[in-house]
């Protein structure tokens, strides 16, 4: 089956920095890749780079079979940005329907979508509340409840569960897993290595570079390692020669 | 272009602002307190705002006669004191001027023209000007009246094409005070979301969303556009209808050019966020793109007045063109016929805003 999303050799430049340096990657249909690095190693960039918000200076990057940024794509990905990114002086409602609407959803499907959603996140009785009395942990569910509205195939959550209290953070992992097993495809960003276990699939991202690919056990395979944050330091300091270029 | 999505993110502004009670009373209510002040400066009932000391040397029946016209004068409050007394009070700013008629005055037909001397304590051009306005619109009538009871011979009559002999500088301000606030206050809120929104990154999750960037800066402009028609028309009914001033035009044609203006303001709004990362500095375009608007676009200085090379700064200024265009609709009664050229230099101004904040919204996804 054709991935969902290929990342083939692309580079990002901001002025004199390089945010990413030839990166080779495919995403597989109904699984939840995880991209895996410490702040800075481009996980944002290569995030935004399949979410369509801007352009690689090299390479290309497919989604559905099209080169991103498409217009045609656009209602097929849910995009959730690592700030809350939402309107504080809005209501859930206000927030959920302005986005809904966007995504084309009509009035009918909208209604029952923004109580379905709600109820999904657990924020059902603050519908009404404007966002600025949420706490952060309510705000990063209503920022995944409005990338989660218009049921996309592709979802992409940038850091998802940063500063989420454990309990939240298992949820929403489960709350990701009953979205890959229903057949959504998920990338999720993470400088978490506890969480890399969760995922399927993982890349490792360090200074703009991929280390390597790979299933959480083939990762712990070829580097000899018992757990994935020492894989992870090995990949670093290891040689590149032999990894660079992912382990498919 | 989906007009549904056009019509979303201008409801989500309107909702946003809705609850915002600074911004409304920013609005809706600062332009009527604005008009309301100036009315009372211009309309009220001040006290004479110039007092004259006379220092009356003589008794001759002629400077009798000057003391009692300069008493008639309704612009000025007349003291007679002696000599040492009214130099006193015009030190101590009780007085504004000194005028000193001689014990020989007295009318010598033929003979030298005589010197009446008049003391200004000259710190203040404004009460220099009023003191000598007074003077020479009173003394030479006085004078006349005292060899011929009738005054001047020739009386000016005057006749108003537009206007009216009790139309005041209110009249002439508050249509251009309405297109100021038009602009001033949607380029500001505009720049503030639109900051806010790149700001808190949701610009980003606009961009990803099937929104175009055409679409974003109609939404934009729809929601800006319903605030300052509101604006407009809470300005115009107060002023016309509460301050009554002078109004002759077509209210719709107000509305015409505030529309054209908002248009403008709103994508100059967008197109200078981007040069912006906080609120502070989006004040610190005020200075720049407000004030020199509000001293050379004639709402307080007739453009015929300023010095040749600012006037031609001020016609490359768009609310220039509004603030004529406003006083002509509204004091003149004028009709589009005449105010085309304007209408044409807004709408460029519009258009050319238009491509500039659509195209730095292109450049956000580079």
């Amino acid at each position: 089956m054709e991935p969902i999303v290929e990342v083939e050799n692309v580079s990002k430049q901001f002025g004199p920095i390089t945010a990413l340096a030839g990166v080779t990657l495919d995403v597989p249909s109904g699984i939840i890749y995880g991209l895996l690095g410490p702040s800075g190693s481009g996980k944002t960039t290569l995030i935004r780079l399949i979410a369509g918000a801007m352009r690689a200076s090299a390479g290309q990057v497919r989604v559905f079979g099209r080169p991103q940024p498409s217009r045609a794509n656009a209602a097929r990905i849910g995009y959730m940005t690592q700030a809350a990114a939402l309107y504080p002086d809005l209501s859930l409602r206000e927030n959920l329907t302005f986005f809904g609407t966007l995504y084309g959803l009509d009035d009918r499907r909208l209604r029952e979508r923004v109580e379905a959603i709600a109820a999904e996140v657990e924020l059902a009785d603050r519908l009404d509340s404007p966002l600025h009395t949420f706490s952060g942990g309510m705000r990063q569910r209503a920022s995944l409840a409005c990338a989660l509205l218009h049921e996309p195939d592709l979802l992409i959550l940038d850091e998802p569960t940063v500063g989420l209290d454990p309990v939240l953070r298992r949820a929403f992992w489960e709350r990701f897993r009953r979205l890959a097993a229903a057949g959504r495809t998920l990338i999720v960003s993470s400088h978490v290595m506890d969480e890399a276990d969760r995922c399927d699939r993982l890349a490792f991202l360090r200074e703009g570079r991929l280390l390597a690919t790979g299933s959480p056990s083939e990762l712990r395979q070829i580097t000899e390692q018992a757990n994935l944050e020492d894989a992870f330091l090995a990949l670093a300091a290891g040689t590149g020669s032999l990894l660079e270029g992912g382990v498919r | 272009m989906n007009l549904r999505r056009i019509l979303a993110l201008a409801t989500r502004i309107v909702h946003q602002f809705r609850r915002d009670r600074r911004t409304l009373f920013l609005l809706f209510v600062v332009p009527v307190l604005v008009l309301s002040l100036l009315a009372w400066i211009y309309r009220g009932d001040g006290a004479s705002p110039v007092t004259l000391a006379i220092v009356n040397e003589g008794q001759s029946p002629l400077a009798a006669q000057i003391v009692t016209g300069l008493q008639e004068d309704a612009s000025l409050t007349v003291r007679e004191m002696d000599a040492a007394a009214a130099m006193r009070a015009l030190d101590q700013g009780e007085v504004d001027a000194v005028l000193t008629l001689p014990a020989d005055l007295s009318l010598r037909p033929g003979g030298p023209p005589q010197q009446i001397e008049v003391t200004l304590d000259g710190s203040d051009p404004s009460t220099t000007s009023a003191v000598m306005g007074a003077l020479t619109r009173t003394l030479p009538e006085t004078v006349v009246r005292a060899v011929n009871p009738a005054g001047l011979p020739i009386q000016i009559e005057p006749r108003f094409l537009h206007g009216g002999p009790e139309f005041d500088r209110l009249d002439y301000l508050a249509p251009v005070i309405i297109g100021f606030f038009v602009f001033f206050f949607v380029f500001l809120l505009t720049s503030v979301s639109f900051l806010r929104e790149r700001s808190e990154g949701s610009i980003e999750r606009l961009i990803v969303s099937p929104l175009g960037r055409g679409e974003i800066v109609l939404g934009y402009m729809l929601g800006f556009t319903l605030f300052a028609a509101l604006q407009a028309a809470v300005t115009v009914l107060f002023a016309v209808y509460a301050l009554r001033i002078h109004y002759v035009g077509n209210l719709g044609l107000v509305f015409l050019f505030t529309l054209l203006l908002t248009l403008g303001a709103v994508n100059l709004g967008i197109f200078l966020s981007t040069f912006a990362r906080t609120e502070l500095q989006v004040v610190q375009f005020i200075p720049l793109v407000i004030v020199p608007q509000a001293l050379l676009s004639g709402i307080l200085w007739p453009i015929d007045s300023l010095p040749e090379p600012l006037q031609w700064l001020a016609h490359a200024l768009p609310l220039t063109y509004a603030a004529e265009a406003l006083r002509g609709v509204m004091i003149r009664g004028d009709g589009l016929a005449a105010l085309w050229v304007n209408l044409a230099v807004l709408a460029g101004f519009a258009v050319l805003m238009i491509v500039l904040g659509t195209s730095t919204l292109r450049r956000e996804a580079a």
